[in-house]
C-alpha cells in the first residue's frame, strides 16, 4: 500500500520551534521565516539545549552575516600565508580588501569587533603556526623557513616567534622531537 | 561562536593563589566558569567522574602535596577523554629544564605566577584569547606551546 | 737484530765447519797417495834388487859350473862336478823366480825366454864338453872348438844378464823418477792446504770473538733489563710468572712471593701452593680461570683476591699470554699484578661521588627551598601589595602611600636577589643540553629582552656575525642578557650607550693567563661600551659572587650576574676576561672552545 503526504515545511518548522522554545521557557518573537528574537537574554546553557535540540531535527542556527564575513577573512588570510610566493611581499591589507571587496578599514574594525583580536595579530598567529608545522613537518632549516614566510631574517623570524609563543623555535623544535620520542617509547 | 563562555578549572593547594585566580577571571570581561581544586586528587576525582563537563583550560600548579601538578598532566595526557583539553602549568618558578620537561609531557602552556594583579589579568586573558583561537581557527594543537 | 745476528752466526759456524771437514778430507787423502806412491817406490826397489840378485845368483852358478867343469877336466875329480849337478835345478829355480817376479814386464819375460834358451844352450855344450872330456878327447879339436862354444855362449848368457839388469835398473830409474816428481809436489801441497786451514781458523776465531762480544753486550742488556725489570716489578706492585706448557712447570718472579707476603722463592711454585694464598671465595673462580688457560694456553684479566699470611687481603689482576720459541717450545707468560690501592682508590672516590652527590642534591633542595618556598610569600606579599595599590589607595595618607612605595622597592629587589641567586645555582653543567646553535639568534634573544631599556636609553648595539657553536643555548642567552644589561646598566649619564659585539678566533697560546688549554683555539667574542668603566685592579673582583663596585642606590644590581657570567662561560670550558678604563668603558672577552 502506497500514500502520498504532502508537508507543509514552514508549519512543521514553526511548531517544533514553539514547543522547544516553549519547553525551555523563553519568550521569543518570530520576526520571518528562520529569523527569531529572543525577548530577553537567554542563559548561555538554555541557548545550548536550544542548539542541541534543534540539531536533533535537523535545524541549525544560522551564525550572523558578520561571522560569515569574518569567517572569509580569516580563510583569505590564511590562504595568503600558506599561499606566499617566496620573495613577493604583497600588502595583506590590499590583498584583502581586493579579495573580499570590502574597505581595509572596515573589514579590520569587523574582525576585531567579532574575534578580540586584530588582523595584524591573526596573520602573525597564522604566520607562526604555519611556521610551527614546517619546523616540525620538514627539513627546512629555520633560514629557509623564515625565507619562505617573507621574514627579513632568521632573528625576526625567531624575535616573532618567541614574543607570540613565548619560546625560542629552536627550543620549540626540541621539545615536538622529545614528544614525539615519548610517545614512541 | 559555539559556545558562550570558556570553562577554566585551577587545581591549586595556595589558598591565596586560588583566590587572585578567581578574583583576576571576574574581573576580566571575558565570559568564563571558573573552578578551583585544592590538589590533585581532587582534581583527579572530579575530572573521573563520567558524567565530568571537561574544562576547556586546565590549570595545574606543579607543587601540589598528595598529587603534584606533573603527575595529574601524565594521568590526563594519557587518557584520551582528555585529549581536547588545554593544559596550562601555573607555577610559581621553574628551572628552564623542568619547564621544557612539562611542555614534552604535553603541557600547552607554561605560566610563571607573576607578582602582580594585573600582570595576572593580562597573562590570563592571553591564554583564555590564544586558546579560543586555536579552538575556533582550526589551528594545530600538537603545536600548541605557550609560555607566559 | 740479535735474533738474526745469532742465526747468522749459527749458520756461519755451520758453514765453516763444513769447510774444515772438507779440508780436512783432502788433506787425509792427499797424505795417504803420498804413502801409498812411497811404499810402491820401495817395492819396486826390492823387486829390482831381488831380479838383480838372481841375476848374479845365475851368473855365479855359471861360473862355478864353469870352474867346476875346468877343474874336472884337469884333475878328473868328480867332486868338481857337484855345482854342475845341482846348478841346472838352480838355474831351471832362479829362471822360474825371474818369470815370476817379471811376468808384469813382457820384454823382461822375453829376455827370460831367450837366456833360458842360451843358458840351456850353454848347459848342452857344458855336457858335451864333459862328455868329451871323459873320453879324454881334451885336445882333439872337437873338444876345443866345444869348449870354445861354451866360453862363447857363457859370454853371451853373462851379456844378456848385464842387459836384463841394465833394463831393471832403467825402469827402477823412470819409476823412482815419477815417484820422485809426485813426491815432490807433497810439500806444497800440503804448505798451501795448511795456510788454507789456519786462514780458515783465523777467521773462525775473529767471528766467533765478534759474536762473543755481541753476546757479551746482550748478556749485559739482558742483565740490566732484568734488574729493571725487578725493580719495576716492586715498584708498580707486580710479579711474573711462566708456565712451561709441555712440562706443566710453573716459575715464579721474586716480587710475585712478595706480593703474597712470602719471602722469594720460599715454597715450591705450583698451582697447589699458590691456591693455598687465594681467598675461598675466589678459589674455585681461579681454579676454573686456570682450567681454561690450560686448556686454551691463554689467560685473559681475571681478578681475584688473595691472603697473606698476616690476614691481609689484597686484590690482584692477571693476565698472561703465550710465547712459542723458534724451537716449538711452549711457555705462557704472565703477569700477576696488585691492585688493591687502586681498588681502595676506586672506593675513596666512589665514596667521595656519594657524598658530592647527596651534597649536590642537599644543593639542589636548596634551591627548590630557595624557588619555590621563599618566591611565594614574596609573591603573595606583591601582589597583594598591587591589589592594595590599585583597591586601597586614595584611601591611605600620603604618608602611607609612601610606605607601600618603600614595600614595593623592597620586595622588587629581594625578587631580583632571588631570581639572580635562582639563576646562579640552576647555572649548571649539563652535557645534554648542549645543542648546535645560532649565536646571532640567542643575541637577538637577549636584545629583545631588553629591548625596553635599550628603547629607553637609546643605546645602540652592534654585532659582528658569530658562527654557530655547540653550546647550551639558554645560558649564552643568558650570558648575552646580563653582560649587555651590565653594559647598559653602568652606561655614563647623558651619553648614549654605545655597545660594540665583536668577534675572532684566538689560538690558545694567545690567550691571556692561560697557560693549558686541552684546545687549540677559542672563538672570542668581545662586549665593548662605553659606560662608566671600572678601575682595571677590581678587573677579576667583579665576578666573584655578591660583588658590587657600587652602591645600590647608585647602580640597581645584585651583584650575582657577572657571576653567573662567569659560571656560563666556565661551564662551557671557556674563559671569561675583563678590562675596565674609567669613564671611559669596559670591554668583557668571552672565549669559547673550538670543539
Amino acid at each position: 500500500m502506497k500514500v502520498f503526504i504532502k508537508f507543509d515545511f514552514t508549519q512543521f518548522c514553526s511548531r517544533i520551534l514553539d514547543e522547544k522554545l516553549n519547553e525551555l521557557n523563553i519568550k521569543y518573537r518570530m520576526l520571518n521565516f528562520g529569523e527569531i528574537e529572543f525577548l530577553e537574554s537567554v542563559p548561555a546553557d538554555k541557548l545550548k539545549a536550544f542548539d542541541a535540540i534543534l540539531k536533533e531535527y535537523g535545524i541549525e542556527k544560522i551564525e550572523n552575516q558578520k561571522v560569515i564575513l569574518v569567517q572569509k577573512i580569516k580563510d583569505t588570510l590564511i590562504d595568503m600565508v600558506l599561499n606566499a610566493n617566496e620573495g613577493q611581499n604583497v600588502k595583506s591589507s590590499v590583498y584583502l580588501s581586493d579579495k573580499l571587496g570590502h574597505s581595509y578599514g572596515y573589514l579590520s574594525n569587523l574582525f576585531s569587533e567579532v574575534t578580540y583580536t586584530s588582523i595584524e595579530n591573526f596573520i602573525i598567529l597564522q604566520r607562526i603556526e604555519y611556521a610551527k608545522s614546517l619546523i616540525t613537518n620538514t627539513d627546512l632549516s629555520l633560514t629557509e623557513i623564515a625565507f619562505k614566510l617573507q621574514y627579513s631574517s632568521v632573528a625576526h623570524l625567531s624575535t616573532q616567534f618567541k614574543n607570540t609563543t613565548g619560546i625560542t623555535p629552536t627550543t620549540f623544535q626540541r621539545i615536538i622531537a622529545k614528544r614525539r620520542t615519548l610517545k614512541s617509547n | 561562536m559555539q559556545e558562550d563562555y570558556t570553562y577554566v578549572v585551577l587545581a591549586d593547594d595556595d589558598e591565596d593563589d586560588r583566590l587572585f585566580f578567581v578574583e583576576a577571571f571576574e574581573e576580566l570581561k571575558i565570559k568564563t566558569k571558573v573552578d578551583v581544586y585544592k590538589d590533585g586528587i581532587e582534581l583527579m576525582d572530579a575530572l573521573n567522574q563520567e558524567d565530568s563537563m571537561l574544562p576547556n583550560i586546565l590549570f595545574l600548579d606543579l607543587n601540589m602535596p598528595k598529587k603534584s601538578g606533573l603527575e595529574c598532566l601524565i594521568d590526563i595526557k594519557a587518557n584520551n577523554r582528555f585529549k581536547d583539553m588545554a593544559i596550562a602549568i601555573y607555577s610559581t618558578s621553574a628551572s628552564e629544564e623542568d619547564i621544557e620537561n612539562t611542555f614534552v609531557q604535553g603541557a600547552n602552556i607554561y605560566i610563571k605566577k607573576p607578582s602582580a594583579f594585573n600582570d595576572l589579568k593580562k597573562i590570563l586573558s592571553d591564554v583564555v584569547t590564544v586558546n579560543w583561537q586555536y579552538h575556533t581557527n582550526g589551528l594545530d594543537k600538537e603545536n600548541f606551546l605557550l609560555r607566559l | 737484530m740479535p735474533l738474526r745476528f745469532i742465526t747468522n752466526s749459527e749458520r756461519f759456524l755451520k758453514i765453516i765447519f763444513g769447510l774444515t771437514l772438507f779440508v780436512v778430507l783432502v788433506m787425509g787423502g792427499l797424505a795417504y797417495r803420498y804413502v801409498k806412491e812411497l811404499t810402491k817406490s820401495i817395492d819396486e826397489v826390492q823387486h829390482n834388487y831381488e831380479v838383480h840378485i838372481l841375476l848374479e845368483k845365475m851368473v855365479s852358478a855359471l861360473k862355478d859350473a864353469e870352474s867346476g867343469k875346468r877343474g874336472y877336466i884337469i884333475t878328473k875329480d868328480s867332486t868338481f862336478l857337484e855345482p854342475l849337478l845341482t846348478n841346472s835345478d838352480t838355474f831351471q829355480y832362479s829362471l822360474a823366480q825371474l818369470e815370476e817376479l817379471t811376468k808384469k814386464n813382457p820384454e823382461q819375460q822375453k829376455n827370460i825366454e831367450e837366456l833360458r834358451t842360451k843358458v840351456e844352450k850353454n848347459l848342452a855344450i857344458f855336457q858335451k864338453t864333459l862328455q868329451l872330456a871323459n873320453n879324454n878327447n881334451i885336445d882333439s879339436p872337437e873338444f876345443i872348438e866345444a869348449f870354445k862354444e861354451g866360453r862363447r855362449t857363457m859370454n853371451s848368457v853373462r851379456f844378456k844378464i848385464k842387459q836384463m839388469a841394465a833394463h831393471e835398473t832403467n825402469i827402477l830409474g823412470t819409476s823412482r823418477a815419477k815417484s820422485y816428481k809426485n813426491l815432490n809436489n807433497a810439500p806444497m801441497v800440503v804448505y798451501y792446504v795448511i795456510i788454507l786451514s789456519l786462514l780458515i781458523l783465523l777467521l773462525t776465531y775473529l767471528h766467533i770473538s765478534r759474536s762473543l762480544k755481541i753476546l757479551k753486550e746482550k748478556n749485559e742488556l739482558l742483565e740490566t733489563f732484568k734488574k729493571s725489570t725487578t725493580q719495576s716489578e716492586i715498584i708498580s706492585k707486580h710479579g711474573n710468572w711462566i708456565w712451561h706448557v709441555e712440562d706443566n712447570i710453573y716459575e715464579y718472579s721474586d716480587n710475585l712471593y712478595r706480593l703474597l707476603g712470602e719471602e722469594p722463592q720460599s715454597f715450591e711454585p705450583n698451582l697447589e701452593n699458590y691456591l693455598s694464598f687465594v681467598h675461598p671465595d675466589d678459589i674455585e673462580k681461579l681454579t676454573q680461570h686456570v682450567e681454561e688457560m690450560k686448556e686454551n694456553e691463554d689467560l685473559p684479566f681475571i681478578h681475584y683476591r688473595v691472603i697473606q699470611k698476616n690476614g691481609i687481603i689484597k686484590h690482584f689482576k692477571a693476565y698472561a699470554k703465550l710465547l712459542v720459541d723458534s724451537d716449538g717450545y711452549k711457555r705462557l707468560l704472565g703477569t700477576t699484578a696488585d691492585i688493591t690501592d687502586e681498588i681502595e682508590n676506586y672506593r675513596i672516590i666512589e665514596k667521595r661521588n656519594l657524598e658530592l652527590e647527596r651534597s649536590n642534591k642537599e644543593l639542589s633542595s636548596f634551591n627548590y627551598v630557595a624557588s619555590h618556598d621563599l618566591q611565594e610569600p614574596l609573591r603573595k606579599i606583591q601582589t597583594f601589595l598591587s591589589r592594595l595599590e590599585d583597591k586601597e589607595k586614595d584611601n591611605l595618607s600620603n604618608n602611607g602611600q609612601l610606605y607601600i612605595e618603600r614595600i614595593k622597592s623592597s620586595t622588587s629587589r629581594m625578587r631580583s636577589l632571588i631570581d639572580d641567586l635562582l639563576q646562579f645555582s640552576r647555572t649548571n653543567k649539563s652535557e645534554e643540553a648542549l645543542a648546535d646553535s645560532n649565536i646571532n639568534i640567542l643575541l637577538e634573544t637577549a636584545k629583545h629582552d631588553l629591548a625596553e631599556i635599550i628603547a629607553d636609553k637609546r643605546a645602540r648595539i652592534s654585532s659582528d656575525s658569530i658562527p654557530s657553536m655547540r653550546v647550551i643555548p639558554f645560558q649564552i642567552k643568558q650570558l648575552f642578557l646580563n653582560l649587555l644589561s651590565n653594559s647598559l646598566k653602568y652606561s655614563r649619564e647623558k651619553t648614549a650607550p654605545i655597545i660594540t659585539i665583536s668577534y675572532s678566533r684566538t689560538n690558545a697560546s694567545a690567550l691571556p693567563n692561560v697557560k693549558y688549554s686541552k684546545y687549540y683555539a677559542y672563538h672570542t667574542i668581545t662586549i665593548q661600551d662605553n659606560g662608566i668603566g671600572f678601575d682595571q685592579e677590581y678587573a677579576e673582583k667583579i665576578f666573584v659572587l655578591f660583588n658590587r663596585l657600587h652602591n645600590k642606590t647608585e647602580y640597581s644590581g645584585t651583584g650575582i650576574g657577572l657571576s653567573i657570567c662567569k659560571k656560563i662561560v666556565e661551564n662551557h670550558n671557556g674563559y671569561i676576561t675583563a678590562y675596565g678604563n674609567p669613564d671611559i668603558g669596559a670591554t668583557f672577552t668571552v672565549y669559547l672552545p673550538i670543539t
